[in-house]
């Protein structure tokens, strides 16, 4: 996972400490915060992250292992639009490989990384459950189902 | 309002009943994942135009999935009076037609999929007859849709109302005999009379384990610790598995029952519900059913007047398979990265935070409500010896008819394959099931049919099973296919053809759980490394001798030795596959071929001359312009009828451009690009 | 031992333990080896390596488990040396190899369980991920520094964004378990050297080979247990369950009838001398350092080195700091010019390097001393005769360049030199210890004017002091040589043996003498006692002589407003009796 970006904006840490008040209860529930903040922002700033180590008291290496490690979370702004493509096994099967190289030529980016201009972010997950409708791909949590390579292009033109 | 009384429950039942058989036209559009995958999303608003400024007199509801994915969207129709018509892959357009239609007072059978004449509520017994045939207008009879040969084999019980009601009104819910099982389990059993109830039951874990549910209880119930927790296990990773997703998506309530009964029986006053990042629908179902059980009293402080207090949390994933392995998945509630320990203690005895911790999966959870109000022995009367009731699978793959189906425990795998699932789509062979998942293994049929192998380790980590005699016929049960060698699994049944390649998919598993895997212990991240170097050298036509060997040496020893069940199921892909499919490991290593021509470097297209007609669909459909324009064929001679009839420009695929993304074979309508 | 203790047979041996322990360390008690990379006792089992993977059977159950965290239990029965286990050792260290294959520690491993030649190849990524630097920062240093990041076959060990961390307290706890020597501390070397003080490099030690007693000793202000409240790894490892971090200092009463002072020196301090630039210029040294130095116990195990890690090619040993010295101390402290001798004749065997002796004059006064002093100037040693003035940084570009420059008169040839070195060694005085003051005033001593403990008659009482019982040894009295040292400690202990093997002592007649009666319990007398002998009983209000103290001085007799206090056999009556004797 990439963790830096030379382009990173300025970040307003008032709404995140909305957030983490809402949290100093619990300690149990720091993913569903760090889910929160990624919901906010579009990724997990780092000011942020610091600003919620110093206050819930947590190392910062701990925060840092689990924006590392669960897929959820990114350390680098993502796209407007966010395109997931399912390679669960069905889908793989029903060609969800051809879909993932037919966006990565069209989009110019590899899986996991954002358009230069900011449009899409391209990512893979292991299957959305809609397994009938394979291949699927997701874009900004609707699926689209049967998609082919064709279609894909068509799809994500209606995205600005 | 608070329920705190039956007179309560009634009240609310009958605002459900006229909620879900209004006296006027009502229109059912299944919104779960798969429906709005197909466009159900577009489908509901032209219905709900169409109520709204159309002026049509009815009511738009959104519902679950009923099942057959495969059908989506679909929508069905319910006018008073007449049997309930249900229609398949509905688009906006089809939809306004279909309104027009009702404004004219008649309803076409087109695209129709069948008529439901009655509908029973399982809980309650509650019988709801429609008048047959109520199509009112032109087109033929309509099948019953309760007896089509996908719904045929089926009984629901963890299903029993998905797809029936709208999953986000509990109104609903109740109307079909939710909350009343709680209700008389809160006010007339003891703990130890649910749980007595439960292990007489049969009722054994829906997740894959398959252990017994009520001794899972009791040893939960029996350890000391401060505070008791109870889990729902709604992360199900397997790719090929959605059973809990349609559920959650379809009637969440079901499974909250199941789960506050559990947590009165255990003496829990604390649950989660560990639902997969992936799965937004069902987060946003269950968060409004978690509203609504707090505002009618069902959670919280003194349940229903009873004195019983137990809430739940619902904890979204964070996108991680290795979260579904039960101590992984309690690390991850704790706000730690979800890594599994090890074992050696149960986590019934120390499970989160260290305290007795009940988990269970969202099937277990969703039956429990029926094996309290139906009782034991009616549930036990179900299923085989040792397995009891019903299993959900997903059947998915290349099949005729996927979707999510629910069959009694002890049907055959045959009558799962071919009955509903309509057998493999026409002209091609049927090849394996995969079941199970990355951890699963592989029901193999040969073409006939004749003959069907199974494969995953037993319990102990011994070598793949091999069962030679016929296993078509194998009942589907934990104990049979465990003594087979195979497992029950989650619930993904993934069905493949002659075109895919078992090695690459051995190799697409393997890279699934390198990605996937904690990387916590040595064998499962060192072991899955080598083992995804050998298959991708493999695959990629750079395979050598001894490979296959050392596959299955490495493979033996990561799930001999890995920590937790992810690394303990691993090789099960690669192995499975070489033991069953070892001719076509040989033909990749030795031959340089894939026979299923899956593999990209041991293919490539070409255009046979002959069969070309120099249309051009290829060069446009070529993503990276690799189909160039050939050599230019003149009229035929006259008097060659074999000759084509006219000059054509035939076309030529450049193999050092061709991505072999197959666009083209797909565009040909003449059949001229070959694989080979 | 709270729960009763449990029976489990380990290859057929059958072994009686605690019930909260891992097999791994019932093994370890039978002598079973059982190899393991990521156990380290003292942290938490983390049983990732499965290295330590063995069989276990319970019933008819047999399964392999990880030695290192799997709880013993009674009837259980482990295999560690199966056909299975061995197999499933042998691919793991073919995968390990496959990572790492060229450290020390994988390929002995690889050795062990025969793997000659790995089959998946020989890889350089040096972290294996054993997670023991990931501990030992969380649960020893409770730094949290490094930890673990991203998943699979991606995971590493870092610190967030992979910068340099804040919380990092640099102990290096991290570096020092780390199997692989995958974690390094920059500038290590440097570091060591700088604290080559004379210290050991561990919080906990043996001070040196030669301390009494010879046992180990926790640095308060460098063990991580008591900066973090974490570690405890010393404690956990003590068989003999000896440490006790909340041990506190405590005063303990001894009777005794006689005391030996014997509370020894301390070394002048040479930063005050700010000309010798030690402190400041790198490679200036106490001749106590470099004691250590060229000790082979000490932390470059004897070998005599410059800051950067490479050996001087030339040392200049400067006699006489703050000795003989007007501005520090007038005496000399016997002991330097021997010693400095010493030095040289080492720095001579062990590096043959050229050795510059700048000294004052030469006193080898004792016996066999001026032979040694012969066979030094035989060895080619460098005498100069002048005090060294000053140390200085070399000019650069030339041939000084990076060496010290030491100043001085050379007074026999009656010219100002200036000596290039690479190391230069103070022979620093001894003087009398900071604390010599309480003890003085503790025994009721005296003090010579250069702060020594005074004797009670420096030819007739050399080891007696002012104090009856007190008896001095060593250099508390004044510096000299360990031959001296050793004669004045035998006398010492004889004189105070005499006292104690009489077993009484006669008191003379004469001493002073309380009147309870008469005393108001003023305690003016108290205070006034030179030999502390009248202390107050609180009980009873009133002051009381000790007889054994009292040396019948009378100054008590003279001060006590009551006139409560009267000396035996000087009573007044007595005193004028006399004179009137006299005058009659």
């Amino acid at each position: 996972m990439a963790t830096r970006t030379a382009r990173e904006p300025a970040v307003d840490l008032a709404p995140a400490e909305g957030l983490i008040n809402a949290y100093v209860e619990s300690r149990e529930a720091t993913i569903a915060l760090l889910q929160d903040v990624q919901k906010l922002y579009g990724y997990l700033p780092r000011p942020v992250l610091d600003l919620i180590a110093r206050r819930l008291d947590l190392p910062r290496t701990q925060l840092y292992g689990l924006a590392t490690f669960y897929k959820a979370f990114s350390l680098v702004p993502r796209g407007r639009h966010c395109i997931t493509v399912c390679t669960g096994t069905t889908c793989h099967v029903k060609g969800a490989p051809h879909l993932l190289a037919t966006l990565e030529r069209e989009l110019g980016c590899r899986c996991g990384e954002t358009t230069k201009d900011g449009r899409f972010t391209l990512e893979r997950v292991n299957c959305v459950g809609a397994c009938a409708r394979a291949p699927i791909v997701v874009i900004d949590e609707k699926p689209h189902g049967r998609l082919s390579p064709a279609k894909v292009i068509k799809t994500i033109e209606r995205y600005e | 309002m608070k329920i705190r009384s039956i007179a309560d429950l009634d009240r609310i039942k009958e605002e459900g009943l006229g909620l879900l058989y209004p006296n006027r036209t009502k229109i059912v559009v299944g919104t779960a994942t798969c429906g709005l995958a197909a466009g159900a999303g577009e489908v509901l608003e032209a219905f709900r135009r169409a109520a709204g400024e159309g002026g049509l007199d009815a009511v738009v509801e959104e519902s679950g999935c009923i099942g057959f994915c495969q059908m989506e969207p679909l929508v069905t129709v319910h006018r008073p009076g007449t049997p309930k018509i249900v229609y398949h892959a509905m688009t906006p357009k089809k939809a306004e037609a279909l309104c027009r239609e009702l404004r004219e007072g008649r309803l076409s059978s087109a695209g129709a999929l069948g008529e439901i004449r009655c509908e029973t509520a399982l809980l309650t017994g509650e019988e709801r007859r429609f008048a047959a045939n109520g199509g009112g207008g032109a087109g033929a009879a309509l099948p019953d849709f309760d007896d089509l040969p996908f719904y045929r084999k089926q009984l629901k019980i963890a299903l029993r109302n998905c797809g029936y009601i709208d999953p986000e009104d509990i109104r609903h819910y109740i109307a079909r005999g939710g909350y009343y099982t709680l209700r008389a389990v809160l006010a007339e059993r003891t703990p130890d009379e649910i749980i007595d109830e439960i292990t007489k039951s049969g009722l054994r874990g829906r997740g894959g384990g398959g252990f017994p549910t009520g001794r899972k209880w009791r040893s939960c119930r029996n350890a000391p610790g401060a505070r008791r927790y109870v889990i729902c296990n709604a992360d199900e990773g397997d790719p090929g598995a959605f059973m809990d997703r349609s559920l959650l998506e379809g009637d969440p309530h079901g499974m909250l029952e199941g789960m506050i009964i559990g947590a009165f029986a255990i003496g829990s006053d604390r649950g989660y519900i560990y639902v997969r990042n992936e799965y937004p629908q069902a987060v946003k179902k269950l968060m409004r059913a978690l509203e609504e059980c707090r505002a009618y009293g069902l959670l919280g402080a003194d349940i229903m007047g009873s004195g019983v207090s137990f809430d739940v949390t619902i904890n979204r994933g964070g996108g991680a398979f290795v979260c579904g392995e039960s101590t992984a998945l309690m690390a991850s509630i704790e706000g730690k990265v979800g890594e599994p320990r090890a074992k050696y203690i149960h986590t019934v005895e120390q499970g989160l935070h260290n305290l007795p911790t009940c988990l269970n999966n969202v099937e277990t959870w969703a039956n429990v409500p029926v094996v309290m109000h139906k009782g034991a022995a009616w549930f036990a009367s179900i299923g085989t010896e040792g397995s009891k009731g019903t299993k959900v699978f997903s059947l998915v793959g290349d099949v005729k008819h996927s979707g999510l189906i629910e069959v009694p425990m002890g049907i055959s795998i045959r009558e799962v394959l071919y009955d509903i699932g309509g057998g493999i789509e026409e002209g091609h062979r049927f090849k394996a099931v995969q079941t199970g998942g990355p951890s699963g293994g592989t029901i193999l049929v040969d073409e006939k049919g004749a003959t069907v192998r199974t494969s995953t380790p037993s319990e102990d980590g011994a070598p793949l099973g091999f069962v030679p005699e016929s296993l078509l016929d194998l009942p589907v049960d934990f104990d049979s296919l465990t003594e087979a060698g195979s497992m029950m699994g989650s619930g993904g049944m993934i069905v493949m053809d002659e075109k895919n390649c078992m090695v690459d998919i051995a190799r697409y598993y393997i890279s699934f759980l390198c990605e996937e895997s904690c990387g916590r212990c040595l064998p499962c991240r060192e072991g899955l490394r080598q083992m995804a170097a050998i298959l991708d050298r493999i695959t990629s036509g750079r395979g050598e001798h001894g490979d296959i060997e050392l596959l299955e040496e490495l493979g033996a020893v990561v799930m001999d030795t890995s920590l937790c069940a992810l690394g303990g199921t691993a090789a099960n892909p690669p192995l499975s596959t070489i033991r069953y499919f070892r001719d076509e490991y040989e033909a990749h290593i030795y031959d340089k071929k894939c026979p299923a021509g899956v593999c990209k470097a041991l293919i490539r297209f070409v255009i046979d001359p002959a069969a070309c007609t120099g249309c051009g669909a290829c060069r446009a459909a070529c993503p990276v312009g690799a189909v160039k324009e050939g050599a230019a064929l003149p009229a035929p001679v006259e008097g060659d009828p074999a000759a084509p009839r006219k000059a054509r420009l035939l076309h030529e695929i450049e193999q050092a451009a061709c991505i072999k993304c197959g666009a083209c074979a797909d565009a040909c309508k003449f059949n001229a690009v070959r694989k080979e | 031992m709270a729960d009763k203790s449990v029976k489990l047979t380990i290859d057929g041996k059958e072994i009686e333990v605690e019930p909260d322990i891992y097999i791994l360390e019932a093994a370890e008690r039978l002598g079973i080896w059982i190899p393991t990379l990521c156990n380290y006792r003292g942290l938490t089992p983390f049983g990732v390596c499965r290295m330590c993977t063995v069989e276990v059977a319970r019933g008819t159950r047999v399964r392999l488990v990880t030695s290192c965290n799997h709880p013993v239990s009674d009837g259980l029965v482990v295999r560690t040396n199966t056909e299975r286990v061995r197999t499933a050792r042998r691919i793991l260290v073919e995968l390990l190899c496959a990572r790492h294959g060229k450290v020390g520690v994988i390929k002995r491993l690889a050795e062990n369980v025969g793997v000659t030649k790995p089959r998946f190849g020989e890889g350089d990524e040096p972290c294996i991920l054993c997670g023991l630097c990931v501990r030992a920062c969380d649960e020893m240093a409770k730094a949290n520094a490094i930890g673990f990041a991203q998943r699979g076959t991606d995971k590493i060990v870092t610190t967030p964004y992979h910068e340099e961390s804040e919380t990092c307290i640099n102990c290096g706890a991290c570096a020092k378990v780390c199997p692989t020597g995958a974690i390094y501390i920059e500038g290590a070397q440097e570091l060591r050297h700088d604290e080559l003080a004379l210290g050991p490099n561990a919080a906990i030690a043996v001070p040196t080979m030669q301390a009494v007693p010879n046992v180990p000793r926790l640095d308060a202000d460098a063990c991580l247990h008591f900066t973090t409240g974490g570690c405890g790894i010393c404690a956990t490892n003590c068989p003999a369950k000896a440490i006790d971090y909340e041990m506190q200092d405590k005063e303990i009463e001894v009777k005794a009838g006689t005391v030996v002072v014997a509370t020894g020196f301390q070394v002048f301090d040479p930063s005050v001398a700010e000309q010798y630039g030690y402190g400041r210029l790198p490679n200036v040294i106490t001749s106590l350092e470099f004691e250590r130095l060229s000790n082979a116990a000490g932390p470059t195990g004897g070998k005599i080195l410059l800051r950067n890690g490479t050996p001087p090619a030339s040392v200049a040993i400067l006699h006489c700091i703050g000795s003989r010295d007007e501005h520090y101390h007038r005496y000399c402290s016997r002991v330097c010019c021997m010693y400095s001798l010493k030095f040289a004749h080492l720095v001579h065997e062990k590096l043959g390097a050229r050795v510059y002796q700048l000294y004052i004059d030469m006193r080898t006064f004792g016996k066999g001393y001026e032979e040694f002093y012969d066979r030094l100037l035989k060895e080619g040693a460098l005498f100069i005769r002048g005090k060294g003035a000053e140390v200085t940084p070399g000019v650069p570009g030339g041939a000084e360049a990076g060496k010290l420059v030491v100043k001085c008169e050379d007074t026999l040839a009656g010219v100002q030199r200036r000596i290039p070195v690479d190391m230069v060694v103070l022979s620093v005085a001894l003087e009398a210890r900071s604390d010599a003051r309480e003890v003085e005033r503790l025994f009721n001593l005296c003090r010579s004017e250069d702060g020594f403990f005074l004797e009670q008659h420096p030819k007739l009482a050399p080891v007696e002091t002012t104090t009856d019982g007190v008896f001095l040894a060593g250099c508390c009295q004044s510096p000299k040589d360990i031959p001296d040292t050793v004669a004045q400690g035998g006398a010492a202990a004889s004189q105070a043996l005499s006292l104690i093997l009489r077993g009484e002592t006669t008191l003379s007649g004469a001493c002073a003498e309380v009147n309870p009666d008469l005393c108001s319990g003023c305690r003016v007398c108290n205070e006034l006692c030179p030999y502390s002998a009248i202390s107050y009983d609180a009980e009873k209000k009133v002051s009381a002589v000790n007889e054994s103290l009292c040396k019948a001085c009378g100054t008590c007799v003279a001060a006590c407003p009551s006139g409560a206090i009267k000396g035996k056999h000087f009573t007044k009556e007595q005193i004028l009796a006399e004179i009137e004797g006299v005058l009659r």
